[in-house]
């Protein structure tokens, strides 16, 4: 990984002009089966959010989620199964153990911790997916482009 | 990790899925602008990608351009994935280099903005052409397909996709939660558009299932664990005990004798059947069954399981002979039972919760009285076999004749060896005459000594006779019940004046008749019941007045409520909460009592609140008798005498003795009763005989001390208010009150001086009024009727749940459907109004082995005039269901037909929209119009009871007619509501279980809507029926059909391709931390000792990538969404 400097912007972004982005990663099984269906409903949803497939949500790496925040996502969405339905038995709990920490650690580094979120999402909850899409841009539109410092 | 590196030939495809994609993202200015990327090659936009022109574009240009790499941006690629994979392969590229880019569901369909959609499509293809870069060439796993399925749910979908997959020869497990095969159709009368009888169609198959050999059903059944994948699926399922065997011929005698009726859930609660019944007539298996929901708390309160709500239920039914059969199968002292036992059934009994318990000890005593006025004495039963074994009893009392019973019904040589010259321990020394007749008790020793039990009196262990001796008069094991029957001392002055006895000593002076010689001021210590039977013998024995001192209140009183109320009516005093300091006396006489009150302090440890003396409060009471009943011990000291053979004691002076096994520590000798218990009751003593002799069979047979069969006493469960005995049963709450019945006494103030019984005893008539009381807990009440009936005897009631493994290949699931609960809707009365029924309800109406054997009838048995039919109930309803059942307005149609057919009545329809959308549906809604059925367009905004100005009551439906624009309001006498077919109440353990996903209406989700209804997400599952969604029986059988070719079609296959997703350990990286072995659901991770580094089973790895994720070396690879993969696939979704 390159060191970078203070990110660079194409042009000043006001709260008006300001487009987040936010990567969502989102497990196979649920959560990525509901924005499935919440497209199959035509349910609109936020464009700002753009997905990564993962097979469960605790394939999701505290260091990914860092990653994405390096390469320049101002939010990061993780969403998986809700407790008791995860395809893999119990990899949510994981996911839920490893956010709750990687909060704190975020904090820690000035990043706002509100630009990490975790949601249990089912297949069918196509309706959920799409207001938690627009909620969460609306909420890192409120916090603005995150800019990260790194030496 | 930066794509640049890496050089590779991609082409990417922009697929514009006609106008799906094409009118919301540029998708030519998506394929432009991926030429940018160094790696891409070709970047293309076509029409359709997953058409055959598409998919040869893709093998031509592989070959062509020499791809490396394809990226396909269209749909899901749970929906095209598999398709574009095979397209690659095809061209000869290695399948998994291949990487799709979903612009469709999560961009083009979910946003209008086309700029930002186009922006979006850009980044998702880019992630994808990062990706894809960094996908290796896997090869797929393969797994053998176990031939054998499992099918979930024994309706007619499960029942048609077994037979389809038997007709081939593979082997099917049909599993089903209830004691029938058919689900919801058996129920049906008719089935629409042909009205066709919905039995005639399907019987068949059911009976066509019970007679394929390679059809396994498993009825009662559950699956409650599920493991493996595809091809090898391990099964745990948990059958319920039927409590009748196979051997049942259906002759449905056990049903004439059973005392227990409950509605019957297969009519919908409309009609009774027993507690043993079969669903219906055609029922598959055609075996009875016996229902049982949870023993009755009297029974597992009993220490000797005497089954208490089966003689109540038998007197309950006048039938008093078999009641008092059933009391004398497991009670040998049946008498004294009635009469004396501290009857812990009664404390247990639901019927407190609501008023009072109900008289289970009174019943039992007029069950036997009955027995023995009607038909004389028992007679002993006959011991079939004869053993050499002797056991040698010590104590005659109720815990010794107990073990002696049935150690005798075993074939056993029982001696009973008694210290008195009189039989009976307690029961004859220590009760007195007016609560237990002496030649009563007579009675139940001649039965026992009918039955080859030796009694042995005057003989004392340890000082009469030794342990030693009775080993070489050859007993093989002995049982010591010695009872408790040293009283305990006061520990105050004064106790040893002329005139302080103990209350045993009193109560057994008098009961052997040597003395009854007493005082004329009596003072009695104590609360227990010897204290109040001292006090009320004193009382007969000519005592002027009688006091018991006792020093906590009522409240804490040991003694039962009914003997203190029976000794304070015969004018016994009771001080309470007064304790005596000295006994005072006069020439070694006694002269009265130094006594102080008593206030309560805290609850000391057995949970009563401690008595604290008052200071200063001390007063002088002259008696000129003292009886001290404050307890008693066992007298262990003089057990061993000469003998060396030590029995090992506890500090409390009891036996010592393992609590499960009775035995102490010399291996042949067993003990329970007041010697082990110190003092206890008559049953607790029995229970414990009970136990000790099923520990000596086991002892003398060589076997285990485990497994009793025998009952240790649960500790009780408090119920609330809304606890119901049994699922068909009222809530406490709403059970009707019923006093208790009194049992007639004696007059008082004639009993006072008599030795007379004081109980007489119920009526016939009493006696069933009061087990009328009983509220059948469970249902079953265990009085063992059917057994008896039944020639085949098919009947066991000891037959337990059975807990099966299966393995599997594939799985149907085919679980049906619930009905709407109507209650909710309370506008439509359903619950409330009679005559209000739902359709299930109806349809048992209908069929000729329902409730009114198929006339339709209103609740007081008259035709009814006019029936309305209240469409969408529960369903296109925003409140309830957003979605349209599919049959309601079919059977509607059916129905209105039926009852023109059937009754003169006018037939009123009231729906929204009329959907008579297959074959042959419109024709039969037309047959129906021409039949001159009413209908209504118009949603029902309510139904509400009416009368006539003759009083007559009628329901008015009220609605709208949104066809000529008026309100109307339409009298009938009967309302059928057309409720919406739910997702079955399991539907979310099912979905738990197997791992499927719900669609929002709850129903489980199909992989695709259109093209695949009948696969689920997981591989391997498929779903077919009502499960996925509601439909009619044509319908369900297609889908169970097509469910059925799918998994056929995987079993000739033999062996499956697996994608190879699989998390694997790069051993030179292991440190051997092992954080990843705890992680792994499926504990596939193992540690080596010898090379200190963890490993994959890729038999039982998943892929899920939480051990990925979490390992802090980065050993562990998860293929196919590998480290470098998510983090390139980030870098290009961030790049634009």
């Amino acid at each position: 990984m390159e060191a970078k400097s203070v990110r660079e912007k194409e042009q000043p972004k006001t709260k008006e002009t300001f487009e987040p982005k936010i990567v969502a990663f989102m497990c196979n099984w649920c959560a990525y089966s509901g924005a499935d269906l919440a497209g199959v409903s035509r349910l609109q949803s936020s464009p700002n959010i753009r997905i990564i497939r993962t097979m469960c949500s605790g394939r999701v790496d505290p260091a990914m989620i860092m990653r994405a925040f390096e390469l320049g996502a101002d939010g990061v969405l993780v969403a998986g199964c809700h407790f008791g339905d995860c395809h893999y038995i119990e990899g949510n709990y994981k996911t839920m153990r490893r956010i709750e920490l990687l909060k704190m650690v975020l904090a820690r580094l000035g990043i706002d911790e509100r630009r990490l979120r975790l949601e249990w999402i089912s297949a069918s909850e196509a309706e959920k997916y799409a207001r938690v899409s627009f909620e969460f841009t609306e909420q890192i539109r409120e916090l603005g482009p995150l800019e990260l410092r790194m030496n | 990790m930066n794509s640049n590196h890496h050089k590779e030939r991609v082409g990417v495809y922009i697929c514009h899925c006609g106008v799906n994609i094409a009118q919301t993202v540029r998708v030519a200015e998506v394929a432009e602008a991926m030429k940018s990327n160094p790696n891409v090659v070709v970047s293309k936009d076509y029409k359709f990608m997953c058409s055959d022109p598409g998919q040869k574009m893709i093998e031509e240009d592989i070959k062509k351009h020499n791809l490396t790499r394809v990226v396909v941006a269209a749909c899901s690629p749970q929906m095209h994935e598999l398709t574009f994979r095979g397209a690659v392969e095809r061209a000869g590229l290695n399948r998994y280099l291949f990487q799709m880019a979903n612009i469709r569901e999560h961009c083009a369909w979910v946003h209008s903005d086309v700029d930002k959609a186009t922006q979006k499509a850009k980044a998702l293809v880019n992630a994808a052409v990062h990706r894809v870069v960094y996908h290796e060439p896997l090869t797929p796993l393969k797994a053998d397909i176990n031939p054998a399925t499992l099918i979930v749910g024994g309706g007619i979908a499960g029942i048609q996709a077994a037979l389809e997959i038997a007709e081939s020869g593979n082997k099917v497990y049909l599993v089903e939660k209830e004691s029938t095969i058919g689900g919801q159709m058996a129920k049906f009368n008719k089935t629409f558009p042909t009205l066709d009888c919905a039995a005639c169609i399907l019987t068949p198959k059911m009976v066509s299932v019970s007679h394929r050999k390679n059809i396994e059903t498993l009825t009662m059944a559950e699956v409650e664990d599920v493991s493996g994948a595809i091809g090898n699926f391990k099964v745990r399922i948990r059958k319920k005990a039927r409590y009748v065997t196979d051997a049942c011929t259906s002759c449905g005698e056990c049903t004439t004798v059973c005392p227990v009726k409950v509605p019957n859930w297969f009519d919908e609660f409309k009609q009774q059947r027993t507690a043993i019944h079969k669903a219906f007539p055609q029922a598959v298996p055609n075996t009875y069954v016996i229902e049982k929901q949870e023993r009755p708390p009297c029974m597992e309160a009993c220490p000797i399981h005497q089954e208490a709500a089966g003689y109540v239920a038998l007197i309950r039914e006048g039938r008093f002979h078999e009641a008092a059969q059933l009391i004398h199968q497991k009670n040998p002292l049946p008498i004294v039972c009635g009469r004396v036992c501290y009857h812990p059934c009664e404390t247990e009994c639901n019927r407190g919760y609501v008023d009072q318990p109900v008289a289970i000890q009174h019943l039992k005593r007029f069950a036997i009285d009955w027995e023995m006025k009607h038909n004389g004495r028992f007679e002993p039963p006959k011991i079939e076999k004869h053993r050499p074994e002797k056991v040698a009893i010590i104590g005659s009392g109720p815990a010794g004749l107990t073990c002696a019973h049935d150690l005798a019904l075993k074939g056993y040589q029982v001696t009973v060896f008694e210290q008195h010259s009189v039989l009976g321990g307690m029961l004859a020394i220590g009760i007195p005459e007016y609560r237990l007749p002496k030649k009563l008790l007579e009675m139940e020793l001649d039965y026992l000594r009918g039955m080859g039990i030796q009694f042995v009196t005057n003989m004392r262990l340890g000082s009469d006779i030794t342990i030693e001796e009775l080993r070489k008069h050859g007993f093989d094991a002995i049982f010591i019940a010695i009872g408790a029957q040293k009283s305990v001392r006061l520990y105050i002055p004064g106790e040893n004046l002329e005139g302080v006895v103990s209350g045993v000593d009193f109560l057994r002076r008098v009961n052997l008749g040597i003395s009854r010689e007493v005082g004329r001021n009596v003072a009695v210590i104590g609360g227990g019941n010897t204290a109040i039977d001292a006090a009320r013998t004193a009382l007969r024995c000519g005592a002027k007045k009688v006091t018991i001192l006792y020093r906590r209140t009522k409240l804490e009183m040991p003694a039962s409520p009914e003997e203190i109320a029976d000794a304070e009516s015969e004018g016994v005093h009771i001080s309470y909460l007064t304790a005596p300091v000295e006994i005072l006396g006069k020439g070694g006489k006694v002269t009265g009592i130094k006594c102080t009150r008593m206030q309560l302090g805290e609850p000391d440890a057995s949970g009563r609140r401690r008595p604290i003396p008052i200071p200063n409060s001390e007063h002088e009471l002259e008696f000129d008798m003292v009886i001290v009943a404050i307890s008693q011990t066992p007298e262990v000291e003089t057990l061993n005498g000469k003998s060396d053979i030590h029995l090992e004691t506890t500090k409390w002076e009891t036996l010592k003795v393992n609590p499960e096994t009775l035995q102490t520590n010399v291996p042949y000798i067993f003990a329970a009763g007041d010697v082990v218990l110190g003092p206890s009751t008559i049953i607790a003593a029995m229970g414990g005989g009970r136990r000790a002799a099923e520990s000596i069979d086991k002892f003398l047979n060589n076997e285990p001390l485990t497994n009793y069969t025998t009952h240790m006493v649960r500790e009780s469960v408090p119920r609330g208010e809304t606890f119901r005995p049994h699922s068909y049963a009222p809530t406490f709450k709403d059970t009707p009150r019923k006093e208790r019945m009194e049992m007639p006494r004696l007059d008082p103030r004639r009993r006072a001086h008599s030795w007379e019984e004081v109980e007489l005893g119920y009526t016939e008539e009493q006696a069933m009024q009061e087990a009328a009381r009983c509220l059948n807990c469970g249902v079953c009440v265990e009085c063992y009727e059917c057994e008896r009936v039944c020639e085949p005897k098919a009947v066991n009631h000891a037959m337990k749940d059975e807990v099966v493994e299966l393995n599997v290949g594939q799985i149907i699931i085919a679980t049906g459907y619930d009905l709407f609960d109507a209650s909710k809707m309370v506008r439509y009365g359903y619950g409330k109004l009679k005559n209000v029924l739902s359709s299930l309800e109806f349809e048992r109406m209908l069929s000729s082995t329902g409730p009114t054997g198929g006339k339709i009838l209103l609740e007081d048995g008259r035709e009814p005039r006019a029936v309305g039919i209240i469409h969408c109930v529960g369903s296109r309803d925003l409140n309830y269901n957003r979605y349209c059942s599919r049959v309601c307005c079919m059977y509607a149609m059916k129905f209105a037909h039926l009852v023109k057919d059937r009754t003169n009545a006018e037939v009123y329809q009231f729906y929204i929209d009329m959907r008579a959308y297959g074959k042959g549906y419109e024709e039969f809604y037309n047959r129906i119009l021409e039949e001159g059925v009413n209908v209504i367009r118009g949603k029902v905004a309510e139904v509400v009871e009416k009368r006539t100005p003759d009083g007559d009551k009628f329901l008015a439906v009220r609605c709208e007619d949104t066809l000529i624009g008026k309100f109307r309001e339409i009298p009938v006498d009967m309302v059928i509501l057309c409720n919406a077919l739910q997702p079955s109440k399991t539907a979310d353990k099912i979905a738990k279980l197997f791992g499927l996903s719900r669609s929002p209406d709850g129903f489980f989700l199909e992989r695709h809507p259109k093209l695949d209804p009948f696969s689920t997400a997981s591989d391997g599952i498929y779903i077919a029926g009502c499960a996925q969604g509601p439909k009619d029986i044509p319908d369900t059988v297609a889908q169970a059909s097509g469910a059925a070719a799918r998994v056929l079609g995987t079993i000739s296959k033999k062996e499956i391709q697996l994608d190879p997703i699989r998390a694997v350990i790069n051993e030179q990286y292991c440190s051997g931390c092992r954080i990843c072995n705890n992680l792994c659901p499926y504990h596939a991770i193992d540690f080596i000792e010898e090379k200190k580094v963890s490993v994959i089973n890729d038999a039982l790895c998943k892929g899920c990538g939480t051990c990925v994720a979490a390992c802090p070396a980065g050993a562990i690879t998860g293929k196919g969404f590998s480290d470098q993969q998510i983090y390139a696939e980030l870098e290009g979704l961030l790049a634009v």
